[in-house]
């Protein structure tokens, strides 16, 4: 009940000083608008990459074969410094070595890209694209479908012949105007058919995917590969992560018989799968979140000190309101709970703006940009939770002093 | 049980002394008080003469340095800042000078203030605050701020909050001195139907004219009792 009283003078404080209050409890809200801003966007990120990104960059149950890890975070590790070093390139041969390995796959293909410069049809270029020589079924191992003309065919890489497939993003900057299907376009030194456009991807990948373009293979290796024996990646489907496991198994197998590694030795190629990925994302995320709370609490300790200075002020400015409430029957306890509650009731509006302005600000992002918010539930709940303990932390001291007031002459007080 | 020779209030060599420095200042020097239910007193005296310490160690706000004081049979002088209060909030019922209602909150909230710290449900609140404000007559001001209010309905206000609780006592510090004579009137005559109804007054004053309402005026001089006396003008000239 005497809590119920405090609440409702602080609220009633709040609302008779709109603005002072704001001013009040900037701290709180930067700090908790921060809070759920960055937890907001990191736990969008978390579940993109989960859900989304790694499937969709490695698939589900997929594995790749390559010359070593490429997924740096930070500083290269001496093992990627010695893989660098060491390992041989994967060539044809290997891929013939892995086809046999797992006759039974659900897919499989092998590819090699290089970035060019520029791709340019008529007065129209496209700068930094990549540009992909694809086996027959990299598409469905992507799970690229186009949207316009078609894919890769079998005949295609069988007969090298000079035509691509464009990445909706270069499509558009090429041909602003006119359909691209059976335009001749420039790249380097090659002229080359265009035979489809890819559906959009958008977002965070369609980085990847809707600034490339593929050739086939053959193609690929006959007029623009440095070094035509070299392959960059082969891919493997299963149907399940059992398969894939057990196919991981076999093709590690049958390439150390081959490169004729002993017993003991390190393999000198790395199979890649979308666990590496997520190992990598899960240290930036642990990076993110050990930083988070310091910043946070910097905030929050700046805004209790505010809300107790302004809690003081209060105090100074009540002590008539002090004297009479202990002259009708409030105990020492009654007018430090009142006190409390009020600041804990200023401390948590101040935590309940954040929270909104955070939500706000993720949704903000969401929309502006192609990273991902989600809310979680716990961040709400950890906010409240922090806007309490502010609210109480920095009530103590000036509800003391409130509670302490002799009535007699607080009663008298000017 | 008679009510007439019921003792609200009894003291026994009550002394208050107060540390200035190096020097003790003697504020009350060994009061015997005895107030009987339904009595209206008037507490007079120059200033300095220690009626503001009297009337605190009877509000109970302040405890003294020696002597007896018994409220509505328990004694009081050794009790603690939260014991008093618990004391205050049963037994005592204030009106001040400068009305001290808060500035903030409406009539009705301000007379529930008492039950607040009485415990009392919120429901139950409502209703007998309503109550108290309809005793003073403003029952339709209730949802009025202070500063809505003129100084004699803020008053009324004050009376109602220190009625709420059914207190032994009503200590009224100075009640009209903020107010005009047409309003000072109008405010004695609730505190007459108040009398008049059972309740028991103490009232500390300097005006003459007030003391006519009071069946009995204590007069103090330097910090003793001067006289017990009849009110000098009787209160059916006044009115």
């Amino acid at each position: 009940m005497r809590i119920l009283e405090g609440i409702w003078i602080a609220l009633q404080q709040i609302w008779a000083h709109k603005l002072k209050s704001v001013f009040t409890l900037i701290g709180v809200i930067i700090g908790i608008t921060f809070l759920i801003a960055v937890i907001t966007i990191v736990e969008g990120m978390n579940r993109y990459v989960q859900d989304d990104f790694a499937g969709a960059i490695f698939g589900v149950n997929t594995f790749s074969v390559v010359r070593r890890n490429q997924i740096r975070t930070g500083a290269e590790s001496d093992e990627q410094r010695r893989q660098r070093a060491r390992n041989p390139y994967i060539t044809m041969h290997d891929v013939e070595v892995v086809r046999q390995a797992v006759p039974d796959a659900w897919r499989f293909s092998y590819s090699v890209d290089r970035g060019f410069s520029q791709v340019s049809y008529n007065e129209h270029s496209r700068k930094n694209i990549r540009v992909i020589g694809g086996s027959d079924g990299y598409e469905a191992m992507q799970g690229w479908t186009v949207a316009d003309g078609r894919g890769m065919s079998p005949l295609d890489e069988r007969m090298s012949l000079k035509v691509a497939v464009l990445g909706a993003d270069i499509a558009e900057r090429l041909f602003p105007d006119v359909s691209p299907i059976g335009k001749r376009i420039r790249l380097g030194s090659s002229r080359l058919e265009v035979i489809g456009v890819w559906e959009r991807q958008g977002g965070l990948l369609g980085v990847i995917r809707d600034a490339s373009i593929l050739v086939p293979i053959s193609t690929f290796r006959e007029t623009m590969a440095w070094q035509r024996n070299r392959i960059g990646e082969i891919t493997i489907k299963a149907r399940s992560i059992e398969e894939m496991q057990a196919s991981m198994l076999e093709v590690e197998a049958a390439l150390r018989r081959d490169r004729k590694l002993r017993p003991g030795e390190d393999n000198n190629f790395w199979l890649q799968t979308s666990s590496d990925l997520l190992g990598a994302w899960e240290k930036i995320n642990k990076i993110l979140f050990a930083a988070l709370p310091g910043l946070v609490s910097v905030s929050l300790v700046v805004g209790g000190i505010v809300i107790m200075n302004i809690m003081l002020l209060s105090v100074a400015g009540r002590i008539r309101e002090i004297g009479v409430r202990k002259a009708l029957g409030a105990t020492r306890r009654d007018i430090l709970f009142q006190f409390l509650a009020e600041s804990s009731t200023l401390s948590l509006a101040g935590a309940a703006i954040g929270i909104a302005l955070g939500i706000g600000l993720g949704k903000a992002v969401d929309a502006l940009t192609p990273l991902p918010a989600s809310v979680p539930m716990w961040s709400i709940a950890v906010s409240l939770v922090l806007g309490l303990v502010v609210g109480v932390g920095s009530g103590i001291y000036p509800a003391y002093q409130a509670a302490k007031q002799d009535p007699i002459v607080a009663l008298r007080y000017e | 049980m008679s009510v007439e020779n019921e003792i609200v209030i009894q003291t026994h060599d009550l002394k208050k002394h107060y540390e200035m420095g190096t020097e003790t200042v003697r504020a009350l020097r060994g009061v015997d008080v005895s107030i009987q239910r339904n009595e209206y007193i008037a507490i007079m005296g120059p200033s300095g003469s220690g009626k503001s310490t009297l009337m605190n160690l009877i509000g109970c706000l302040d405890t003294p340095t020696s002597g007896e004081y018994v409220l509505n049979g328990q004694p009081v002088q050794d009790l603690d800042d939260d014991e008093l209060a618990r004391i205050r909030n049963r037994e005592i019922g204030f009106v001040f000078q400068t009305f001290n209602l808060l500035p903030r909150a409406s009539a009705l909230h301000n007379v529930e203030l008492p039950l607040i710290y009485a415990g009392v449900s919120s429901r139950e609140r409502i209703k007998r605050a309503k109550a108290a404000l309809a005793q003073v007559d403003l029952s339709d001001r209730m949802d009025h701020k202070p500063n809505e209010l003129s100084g004699g309905q803020r008053q009324r206000v004050a009376i109602a909050r220190a009625l709420v609780n059914g207190p032994s006592i009503i200590l009224a510090d100075e009640p009209t001195g903020n107010l005009d004579s047409v309003t000072s009137e109008e405010i004695m005559s609730v505190f007459d139907a108040l009398h008049d109804n059972g309740q028991t007054i103490i009232m500390v004053t300097h005006e003459p004219h007030i003391t006519a309402h009071a069946e009995r005026v204590i007069t103090l001089r330097d910090g003793e009792i001067e006289s017990h006396d009849a009110p000098r003008t009787p209160r059916a000239q006044t009115v």
